[in-house]
């Protein structure tokens, strides 16, 4: 593989991050080349040694993914943590997909319900006084906060399981890192 | 079966051996002397078997975590250099890394000379 082959498979790899930090990891594996260079080496004979322009830009995109979600805590970072290991592509990894999705479906359904319930005791708790309920408007009213309260406590506990359980799979994740070895040699 | 996962698994572990290790001789490079990507990567690469290109997600890692920083030189061939300075935090974590090593490897070393 030339210089420009390698650099033009990095870049393709790369794309969708910052432009700035594109131009930051392009500048890096530049300068490697000259220097090699410099120091007599082929092309090719560097080339082999920094391994798979594809790897690297698959694990620094990872690692972009999982930083951003250890410094904000919001669903989009969980989403792009979530996406980018699973872009890392390792085969024990793609087997845990559809037990992941099963959970990931899971939480999903307890978010939904406990919108669903807070909705409806914010109802239970404006219109039901109103409507002559048994046992008086102040019992309607305060079954209707006490529904909203319940689903505040079950979307809290729902978060929580959310954020063990990206922060679960983001150190699984990075067990697969390989940069340490030329990707080459790990390739079957 | 059972085999080939043995040994996915001590490949594993010896990946993540050899990261934190990385690390640790990263940081004790830069204590002796600033210095450049290319570099760093050649005294690795030789002396614990490691790819080359390892050494670039590393430095920006250590960056992010506010270890190292960069600064340019201008060189009279090509581009202006990056080169790579520890920082106070980079010379406290090299110092306790360096203290925790050397603790490890003493424990091991007994281990390994009890049971020779």
């Amino acid at each position: 593989m030339t210089r420009a082959e390698f650099l033009t498979r990095l870049k393709r790899g790369l794309a969708g991050m910052p432009a700035s930090a594109i131009a930051d990891i392009v500048a890096d594996y530049e300068a490697h080349f000259a220097d090699a260079q410099a120091a007599g080496r082929s092309e090719a004979e560097v080339a082999a040694a920094l391994g798979d322009p594809e790897r690297l830009a698959r694990e620094q995109r990872a690692e972009q993914g999982v930083k951003r979600w250890e410094e904000v805590k919001n669903p989009s970072a969980a989403a792009g943590a979530v996406f980018a290991v699973l872009g890392l592509g390792a085969i024990d990894i793609l087997f845990l997909l559809p037990l992941l999705m099963g959970v990931l479906g899971t939480l999903f359904a307890f978010f939904m319900a406990a919108i669903g319930v807070f909705v409806g005791g914010g109802f239970v708790a404006t219109v039901g006084p109103f409507a002559g309920p048994p046992g008086g408007p102040a019992v309607a009213f305060l079954m209707g906060i006490g529904l909203m309260a319940v689903a505040t406590a079950l979307a809290a506990v729902t978060t929580l399981l959310t954020i063990w359980l990206v922060n679960g799979l983001v150190w699984y994740g990075r067990l697969h890192y390989r940069l340490l070895k030329p990707a080459i040699e790990t390739q079957v | 079966m059972q085999q080939r996962e043995t040994n996915a698994v001590t490949e594993a572990i010896e990946i993540q051996l050899k990261k934190g290790v990385l690390a640790l001789c990263v940081l004790a490079l830069l204590s002796r002397a600033d210095s450049y990507a290319y570099e760093i990567a050649s005294k690795l690469a030789k002396d614990i078997d490691m790819g080359e290109g390892t050494i670039y997600p590393l430095m920006r890692r250590m960056q992010s975590d506010g270890l190292v920083e960069t600064y340019l030189v201008e060189s009279q061939s090509g581009p202006p250099r990056k080169y790579y300075r520890l920082t106070d935090a980079g010379r406290n974590s090299f110092t306790a890394q360096k203290a925790e090593w050397a603790a490890f490897t003493t424990a091991v070393e007994d281990i390994l000379g009890a049971a020779a």
